[in-house]
């Protein structure tokens, strides 16, 4: 039916005069589409921890000599490493898309002296630099850029 | 009366001084296509089950008592049409809260956390009533309205993550207050309560899951307070050591 | 037996009984204040008003014209030294209230805006967009945290005053929770509780109306006054009752029968002029004669007419008028910027209430009573939307200040026989617990109470049933002894309270019916249809009914009149 949280959770500092059942959230709470949503933000962590493990794993082949590089390069190419790259470029956009959403209404109305610009404004800022960061990297990868 | 459309609910039930935990009683009767879940309750309580214990009073959607689980949402009752529902009705006590009996929860705690962000207007000195009311511009006033418009149905706690695992969150309602009076032109206690916003369970606790937004139903979008007053907090404790505080502490 | 001691003791945490409770606190500071409400203060039904709080604001505006507007609007029957001190008082009230951070709306400038009100001849109503109840009972709630001295007692329901000595000197209190009877002593008494719109089916107050301190002070032989004068407020949602704000005639909404016709313009209601921005009592009639005439339109719940802001635009209604618009779409499926929202007359406010002077003070020392539950009287026979608000501050902040004191002054002297009383209400209570025995429904009196009450004194009233109505009413006291109660368990026990509120009710909507019946002319909101004129010559005064073993006792109080001699009522 429900399982318990913090036994602790809004409790009032001083104990009420009756006894009370502990509080709980309802057994499949991850089965409400919200909260769904909010627990795929979470996993994509997990693909991200991943990603950092491999990275570990190319700088260790770099250190062992060009047979080793090799291998890697060979694995990347792997149709189970493009299905897990093709899945972080997902999580990336969607905790992009999820934050971008998010960030402008977490802006005071005002910062100091100085108002932030208006959410769409700021929305688009943060794409234009997103954009631009991709764009940036593609140029690198791609030997047009030094 | 065949065309009676009938619906089973099913209702969590607790009596301290008989049930161990909460358990659950089932109840079918005949609804009405425009009636909301809390109509349904109180049908049972009127001609069913006079033992069931709830709380409503306005209902429409303004006193802020009649907050429940309905299918596991957090739910006004008494705005929540039935017909967005099938045969089957699930209605408990708001999550994340000690139930006291029924589908009543013990709003103690969050009475502490209430009071604890100093919800009131706060000045050096108190303005005389000759002196009239203070000017106000209409963009002064929207700076902080949204985030008045809180009815304490504690919807935005029975959905908050963090409320579940950090009981010393000060959470979304309370925050959200705070906030309110920080960015009212007439109140000058943000200090103080930016000191509250930076200690035990403070707005940083927030991991921004937005969850307390989704469920509002009044739209004042706690999350976007706990946020704005994360960097407002931060920002006071710099300049902090830019311009000590009048007076000292 | 608990038991708690303060200097004075409020009953009731909506906008009457919070601001007496801060005055209380400022006046004195030393003073030890409770707080008894049977719910969180921020549950009280102050939350529900919507519309505005009246004070003179505007420059083309004037205590007199605000004084004029309500004794006029009471149809004579104010007593016209209360009418001058709330007028006077009101938008000092209002302007703490401001400081006190409620969020007014404002005008370019930033000052306070006002708006248009039935009855009123100038722009007076302060608002706060269409939720004005609900911004000033949360500063108040709010502000009152400041105070350690106010200590709540929340969800705790006042069941008997304590009286010695010909004194009161507290309250026995049920702790819903605990399920347990406590004392709650202190040298002076505050009834704050409302009204009692649950008298009747249909009604914009919420469940907690109940009466609950009109049906303590009646019980403690304080005479209940003008108890005939109950206002249908013109526009709520059929069926369900809620409220659909003045304001929105106020901002210039158009009331409409079913051919589409602007009927307080085109045929003569009495509201002259002033159209849709006639007073209550007014308007409730001509709507009632709409449906009697075959105008209405048909629904489930009985024949409507329509209240149209199509005309103001989006815009607007957006700005001035959001919770109407919210309410519309989500009690009655439409959305007022495209349609006509569906509208009757439903009882809204008891003008009527425990009998107090200009102080709230009441025949019995030491108590007092202010807000709905009192009758100062400042309200007569018709209140005038918008200076119900501006009272709860007014008359609050009196009753408090007064309250402290006179407590100051007085002793508790031994508490011994009061804790005998409280005893002998613990015992009581303690016997309607789970009561199998008895052979009556709380539901089915209810039912029976509310049907009687809309029949007999309703907009329009006749002889005949409003005697009815006394006559069920006297049955309906004796069955509500006799009722079965299924919930024997001691922790927040609801059933309990319903049976307690159900006894409370059927009290004051006896001593409705028994003036009602006995007000043999046409004022105000009394319409009633035997005698259809206004009769100074018997009736400009006030009733007075009061409790005793044999039946309600009905008396006469003089009206105070100052310098407005009463006239024709005419717009």
């Amino acid at each position: 039916m429900s399982r318990p949280v913090n036994p602790r959770a809004m409790a009032p500092a001083r104990a009420g005069r009756t006894r009370t059942a502990a509080p709980s959230v309802p057994d499949r709470f991850w089965s409400a589409p919200r909260m769904r949503r909010y627990l795929l933000f979470d996993a994509t962590g997990i693909t991200y921890l991943l990603v950092g493990l491999s990275i570990l794993r190319v700088v260790w082949a770099l250190g062992s000599g060009p047979e080793a590089w090799q291998t890697v390069l060979r694995q990347f190419r792997s149709p189970a490493y493009l299905a897990f790259h093709a899945l972080v470029l997902l999580s990336v956009v969607y905790v992009g898309v999820r934050f971008f959403g998010l960030f402008p209404k977490a802006q005071p109305p005002k910062i100091g002296p100085a108002s932030p610009p208006p959410g769409p404004v700021l929305t688009a800022m943060l794409y234009a630099a997103w954009a631009g960061a991709t764009l940036v990297l593609v140029l690198v990868l791609g030997g047009v850029l030094p | 009366m065949s065309d009676v459309q009938k619906k089973k609910f099913v209702v969590t039930r607790f009596d301290p001084d008989k049930d161990e935990v909460p358990k659950t009683q089932e109840y079918t009767i005949p609804v009405r296509p425009d009636w909301k879940v809390l109509d349904a309750l109180n049908y049972i309580k009127d001609e069913v089950d006079g033992t069931i214990s709830h709380r409503w009073s306005c209902r429409m959607a303004v006193c802020g008592s009649c907050g429940m689980l309905v299918n596991g949402e957090p739910k006004l009752t008494c705005s929540t049409p039935l017909d967005e529902y099938g045969d089957e009705v699930h209605v408990a006590p708001l999550s994340n809260f000690p139930v006291i009996r029924d589908l009543v929860v013990d709003l103690e705690g969050f009475l502490d956390k209430f009071k604890s962000v100093k919800p009131w207007i706060v000045r050096a000195k108190e303005k005389a009533v000759e002196e009239g009311p203070c000017r106000q511009t209409p963009e002064e006033l929207h700076a902080f309205k949204q985030f008045s418009m809180c009815i304490n149905c504690m919807l935005c706690y029975a959905a908050c993550p963090v409320v579940a695992n950090v009981p010393e969150f000060l959470g979304p309602a309370a925050i959200a207050l705070g906030h309110r009076y920080n960015l009212d032109s007439r109140d000058e206690g943000a200090a103080e309560r930016n000191e509250v916003f930076r200690g035990e369970g403070t707005v940083y606790e927030c991991s921004y899951a937005n969850e307390c937004s989704e469920v509002c139903p009044k739209n004042v979008d706690p999350a976007a307070a706990i946020n704005q007053a994360k960097l407002l907090a931060v920002l006071d404790w710099m300049k902090s050591f830019v311009t000590p505080r009048r007076g000292g502490e | 037996m608990e038991v708690f001691r303060h200097d004075i003791v409020i009953v009731g945490g909506g906008g009457a009984g919070l601001r007496a409770a801060i005055a209380a606190v400022e006046a004195d500071p030393k003073a030890s204040v409770a707080l008894v409400s049977k719910v969180y203060p921020m549950r009280s039904h102050t939350v529900s008003a919507e519309g505005g709080a009246a004070g003179v604001a505007a420059p083309d505006d004037s205590l007199e014209m605000h004084f004029k507007d309500t004794v006029k609007g009471s149809d004579f029957l104010a007593d016209q030294d209360c009418v001058d001190y709330f007028v006077e008082q009101a938008p000092k009230e209002l302007t703490l209230l401001e400081h006190w951070g409620c969020p007014w709306s404002r005008d370019e400038e930033g000052r306070v805006a006002v708006r248009a009100f039935g009855g009123m001849t100038a722009k007076r109503t302060w608002f706060a967009a269409d939720k004005v109840g609900f911004h000033m009972l949360h500063t108040l709630f709010q502000t009152s945290m400041r105070y350690d001295r106010i200590v709540r007692y929340d969800e705790q329901f006042v069941t008997k005053l304590l009286v010695d000595g010909g004194v009161v000197k507290g309250v026995a209190a049920l702790d819903v929770r605990e399920g347990t009877m406590r004392a709650i002593l202190g040298r002076a008494v505050i009834l704050a509780t409302g009204g009692a719109g649950k008298c009747f089916p249909f009604t914009t107050n919420g469940t907690i109306k109940t009466g609950d301190g009109m049906a303590l002070a009646y019980r403690a032989g304080i005479a209940l006054k003008d108890m005939e004068f109950v206002q249908y407020h013109p526009t709520g949602l059929p069926g369900t009752g809620i409220l659909i704000t003045e304001a929105s005639r106020g901002e210039g909404g158009h009331v409409i029968n079913a051919q589409g016709e602007r009927f307080l313009v085109t045929r003569d209601y009495g509201v002259g002029q002033k159209a849709e921005l006639g007073p209550r009592d007014m308007i409730s009639r001509a709507i009632m004669q709409e449906i009697a005439a075959g105008r209405g339109i048909k629904g489930p719940y009985g024949d409507y007419v329509h209240l149209d802001l199509r005309h103001l635009g989006e815009a607007k209604i957006m700005e001035r008028l959001p919770f109407v618009r919210t309410l519309s779409k989500t009690y009655a499926g439409v959305d007022p910027v495209s349609e006509p929202i569906p509208i009757r007359p439903v009882v809204h406010y008891m003008m009527g209430g425990i009998d107090t002077n200009i102080d709230g003070a009441t025949a019995l020392p030491g108590l007092y009573a202010a807000g709905e539950t009192a009758c100062v009287s400042m309200n007569g026979a018709n209140r005038l939307g918008s200076n119900s608000l501006t009272e709860c501050l007014v008359f609050g902040a009196r009753a408090g200040i007064r309250a402290i004191e006179f407590a100051r002054g007085a002793s508790v002297g031994s508490e011994a026989p009061l804790l005998a009383q409280a005893q002998e209400e613990a015992t009581r209570i303690e016997d309607l617990r789970g009561r199998r025995k008895g052979g009556e429904k709380i539901a089915q009196i209810r039912r029976e109470m509310q049907k009687t009450m809309e029949e007999g004194c309703g907009v329009y009233r006749e002889q005949a049933s409003m005697h009815e109505s006394v006559r069920v009413m006297a049955q309906l006291r004796g069955r509500v002894s006799d009722l079965q109660l299924e919930d024997a368990s001691k922790v927040f026990n609801t059933e309990i309270l319903t049976a307690l509120e159900l006894a409370n009710m059927v009290d004051v909507a006896e001593a409705i019916a028994v003036a009602a019946a006995a007000r043999r002319e046409s004022r105000g909101a009394h319409a009633c249809s035997d005698y259809k004129a206004r009769n100074d010559q018997e009736f400009l005064h006030h009733s007075l009914v009061t409790f005793t073993p044999g039946g309600p006792h009905l008396d006469r109080k003089p009206v105070t009149i100052t310098r407005f001699q009463p006239e024709e009522r005419k717009y």
